[in-house]
């Protein structure tokens, strides 16, 4: 029964790797980014119960680069911004040069080992992962996993976890491999930025001439346009000016100092506090990492009533199951004392957003942003006003799972930190949700006590579900 | 006919099968979801022409609003608003907040929003008016709707006086929502059971809150996020207001009832029959005006109008509109009792030159029996007689207690009492309008009741009283 799932799924992780360009988004990421500052990289945790077979563990790994074949490409970018990015086969790939294995002695030692790779910036000629495989930790083993946003977001690093790893912890013969792909035309900078402006040329004149019907349009329909635009104008400045500001407590930042906690928390538990403030298991995640950084602020004596948090909205529904999403801020509530009362609270600010027609105005502009030089695409990401916490939740595998034969026990995502203090990422594994924590060091005057009320937030929310 | 669109008529069906009881909340704002509008306009509009406001702040407020529009907090405009209220007595405040209730924002309740406020009721929750007003704008409007909790913004009174300082903060947006939670909190409400109606962008939160939440005539960003949150949109025809059609209609409709009035009288004098002559002019300055202004009768039981004359016809009375629809409906061989006040009112002025009612002078009790005297024997001689025992025009379409001067005069001419229910004249004529708006009046004519005395007449009276109640309640048919 495993085995008929495994092999669907395996099909899935095949089919993966789509389109050969780089989105809008993914582009303007990749142009503006500024490791470790504005950096885009993910780094995944997965606790395993043993070490596995090192030998069996390269070779499922070999196995995984060569059906999802974007983890042997790279991205190639034109010469000049007049195309988007595209993915090629990059000749060169070792998968010595991706995965290596370390000993440590204890968790934390492999926190701190795991914050420092992902400090380290890529190398962007390569394939865009690096894993390394911890051993010696007391009760197992641990698996890091660092991945650039251009080849995966958050999402689609736990998704495509979540696909390569297998039901049961024997081995299986005979795995489906991917097709042998003909590798794209050898992409090359010049090439690509040529074919860019071709295409520009080629489209220009119906560019031009929808330009013109849009100033037509201004010229018929004058107060109309306007109206629209006034309210355009008026829902980004509510969203990039109307969140609460930055707390004192969070700063000064330098994004230049990662510090790893990770933290579990029932998720039947979790569920129910959500299922009674009428929010969803998101707004659930929200509020327990506001009940936590309340409690830190409360034992400095920071009077802080909200602050901004960093969140992720659907752009198509309400229980964030959408295809498409926007980041956006909401003011957080650190006053409110009642687990199931600040859920409400989230819950009504999250909903909020959904009225701001500018929700996805970064979306909006992001192909214009890429045809300006790289600087000015930065400039527009740093604009967007920064929260104090992003707090993302992602869904991951529902059931156990297994790598080369040794047992997934949880699995943490720790996101970058474009500017907040804290990235929080709640992974669903199970019955539990496994909280990955990325805290600017800089920023927190006491690591240890924000530690201590966050396990206190998890505590809080856990005993009134 | 009900008068409801079926979309409310569903909504109200849906409460009554839901659950009822005290545990259960129903939240609506104010501003544009119970009243059409936004109250807060109309009492800036009456500082403004009170000349109580400097150039300086009205630029200032002017300035706040647009930057309120444009992205800007939005709440900025309403403490500009409180802080220019320092020193001002909150009794004289109070009155003004009646006062505009009953001349302004009462003919703004919306219709079906009262429907839905009293299915609630009939269900036995708890219903709140949930708004950032103040409560001198809400007040009034609740107590109208028998609405008897307000969560709202609270202004700092001290010694009479306001400071121009809010009392926690105003509930706007979020704030309303966690005001909402406090007052579900303290009166153990269930919110996952609960309804909450508003039309705001920025009453998300507020709606979020409970689980049945539902945009009411709501802006258009609230429009589009309740499409993307699946969230029920209902949308309520507001009252009418008087527009410039309308009010040609209604001088047509004037002129309309004069030529009745010389036609019918021309008529008579011909004929040589007064009374016919009168009856003529009745028949045509009723039924003249109305057809020239666009309003037209849908009556129930019609055939009781005529079974039991002559009879003292009793009706609720919310308009001047009432006056030509029962002369409309009785047609001939009757007449009023007014005020003495009343006679000169221009609205009813030529009408009662031709239907020749008593007039009581309230003042004097002694004039008013006799006077009343002698309507008893004009009544057992065969003029029926039209009174309205609230004795004024309610301001909105609830009802006012009854007087006992039409039963006594019953009980001393021994002829029975016919009640009849009108519905929405106050709409298409507000009070103190002169304007006359088209539309259909819905007429209920009730059983007639018999043999009066001074016995139990209170009792009856009551009773009486309680049917007008349920049949504006629950319209028949």
């Amino acid at each position: 029964m495993t085995k008929s799932e495994d092999f669907e799924r395996w099909g899935g992780a095949a089919g993966w790797t789509s389109g050969n360009d780089l989105t809008p988004m993914q582009t303007l990421m990749w142009r503006s980014e500024q490791h470790p500052v504005q950096s885009s990289t993910s780094t995944v945790i997965i606790d395993l119960d043993r070490a596995p077979d090192w030998k069996r563990f390269v070779a499922a790994t070999e196995w995984g680069t060569g059906l999802v074949r974007r983890l042997r490409q790279r991205v190639v970018d034109p010469v000049v911004p007049t195309a988007a990015p595209t993915w090629a086969d990059d000749p060169t790939f070792d998968l010595g040069y991706h995965l290596r294995r370390e000993q440590v002695s204890s968790r934390e030692e492999m926190l701190a080992q795991a914050a420092q790779i992902a400090l380290r910036p890529f190398d962007r000629s390569r394939p865009l992962w690096e894993g390394v495989l911890f051993e010696g930790l007391p009760d197992g083993a641990a698996y890091v996993l660092k991945i650039h946003h251009a080849l995966a977001d958050p999402l689609g690093t736990v998704q495509l976890l979540s696909m390569l790893q297998s039901g049961k912890r024997a081995h299986t013969a005979r795995k489906p491999v991917g097709e042998e792909v003909a590798a794209p035309a050898a992409a090359d900078p010049v090439d690509l930025a040529v074919s860019g402006l071709r295409t520009d040329v080629a489209t220009l004149p119906e560019a031009a001439l929808s330009t013109l019907r849009g100033l037509g349009l201004a010229a018929t329909r004058p107060q109309a346009v306007l109206a629209s635009t006034l309210r355009y104008g008026a829902s980004v400045r509510r969203l990039v000016s109307q969140a609460a500001p930055p707390s004192p407590e969070l700063s000064p930042r330098t994004g230049r100092m990662w510090s790893f906690l990770t933290l579990d928390a029932p998720l039947e538990q979790l569920r129910a506090v959500a299922r009674q403030g009428g929010g969803t298991l998101d707004d659930a995640a929200v509020a327990l990492v506001l009940g936590g950084l309340r409690r830190y602020h409360e034992r400095r004596d920071g009077p802080v009533r909200e602050i901004p948090v960093g969140v992720r909205v659907s752009l198509d529904r309400a229980d964030d199951l959408g295809n498409r999403f926007a980041g956006a801020i909401i003011s957080g509530p650190l006053a409110i004392e009642d687990p199931v009362d600040r859920v409400a609270a989230v819950r009504g600010e999250v909903l909020s957003l959904h009225t701001e027609r500018a929700l996805e105005v970064l979306d909006a502009a992001a192909p214009l942003l890429n045809r300006m030089p790289a600087f000015v695409g930065a400039g527009a990401l740093r604009t967007a006003a920064v929260p104090d916490a992003f707090v993302l939740t992602l869904p991951g595998p529902p059931r156990k799972r297994f790598m080369a034969g040794a047992e997934v026990q949880g699995m943490y995502v720790l996101g970058p930190l474009p500017g907040a203090a804290l990235t929080v990422c709640l992974v669903t594994v199970g019955d539990t949700a496994c909280i990955g924590v990325n805290v600017d060091a800089s920023a927190v005057a006491d690591l240890r006590d924000l530690e201590e009320c966050l396990v206190e937030g998890v505590e809080e929310m856990v005993s009134a579900g | 006919m009900s008068g409801l669109s079926d979309e409310v008529l569903a909504a109200i069906d849906a409460i009554e099968a839901g659950p009822q009881g005290p545990t259960v909340g129903a939240f609506f704002d104010l501003d544009g979801t119970l009243v059409a509008g936004y109250t807060a306009a109309t009492f800036y509009g009456d500082r403004l022409k009170g000349r109580d406001v400097s150039p300086a702040e009205f630029l200032r407020t002017v300035v706040t609003a647009v930057d309120g529009e444009l992205g800007g907090d939005p709440t900025r405009i309403a403490h500009v608003a409180f802080s220019a209220m320092r020193g001002e007595s909150e009794e004289a405040f109070a009155d003004l907040g009646e006062r505009l209730f009953r001349s302004k924002i009462a003919g703004t309740i919306r219709r079906e929003s009262r429907a839905l406020v009293m299915a609630h009721q009939r269900a036995g929750h708890t219903v709140a008016v949930a708004s950032a007003a103040t409560s001198y704008q809400i007040a009034p409007v609740a107590r109208d709707l028998g609405v008897e909790h307000l969560v709202c913004t609270r202004l700092v009174v001290e010694d009479g006086q306001f400071t121009g300082a809010t009392d926690g903060p105003m509930l706007w947006g979020r704030h309303k929502a966690s005001g909402v939670r406090a007052f579900a909190r303290e009166h153990g409400l269930d919110l996952s059971t609960s309804y909450a109606y508003g039309n705001g962008y920025e009453d998300v939160a507020f709606l979020s809150s409970v689980g049945h939440p539902t945009a009411l005539n709501p802006h258009r960003d609230l429009r589009s996020a309740a499409a993307r949150l699946g969230w029920p949109v209902l949308d309520l025809s507001d009252p009418v207001g008087g527009s410039l059609i309308a009010a040609g209609r209604t001088a047509a409709a004037l002129a309309g009832m004069n030529t009745g009035v010389v036609a019918g009288l021309s008529y008579g004098l011909l004929r040589g029959d007064l009374k016919e002559g009168r009856n003529a002019a009745i028949k045509l300055a009723t039924s003249l005006p109305m057809s020239l202004a666009g309003v037209t009768l849908n009556v129930l039981n019609r055939e009781r109008l005529w079974t039991h004359r002559p009879a003292i016809f009793v009706a609720n009375h919310q308009s001047a509109l009432d006056i030509p629809v029962l002369g409309n409906l009785l047609e001939r061989d009757f007449t009023i009792v007014a005020k003495k006040e009343a006679r000169w009112d221009p609205r009813t002025f030529v009408g009662s030159v031709v239907i020749d009612p008593a007039y009581i002078d309230r003042g004097d009790s002694e004039s008013a029996r006799a006077t009343l005297d002698g309507v008893a024997e004009r009544i057992r001689s065969g003029t029926s007689l039209m009174i309205f025992p609230e004795g004024t025009r309610s301001a909105t379409p609830v009802l006012g207690p009854f007087r006992k001067g039409a039963f006594h005069l019953a009980a001393q001419a021994g002829v029975p009492v016919v009640p009849v229910v009108l519905r929405n004249t106050g709409e298409l004529m507000r009070r103190s309008s002169f304007v006359l708006n088209p539309g259909v009046v819905d007429v209920c004519v009730l059983e007639p009741e018999t043999d009066w005395n001074t016995d139990d007449m209170s009792e009856r009276i009551a009773a009486l009283h309680t049917k007008f109640e349920e049949t504006l309640a629950r319209w028949p048919g």
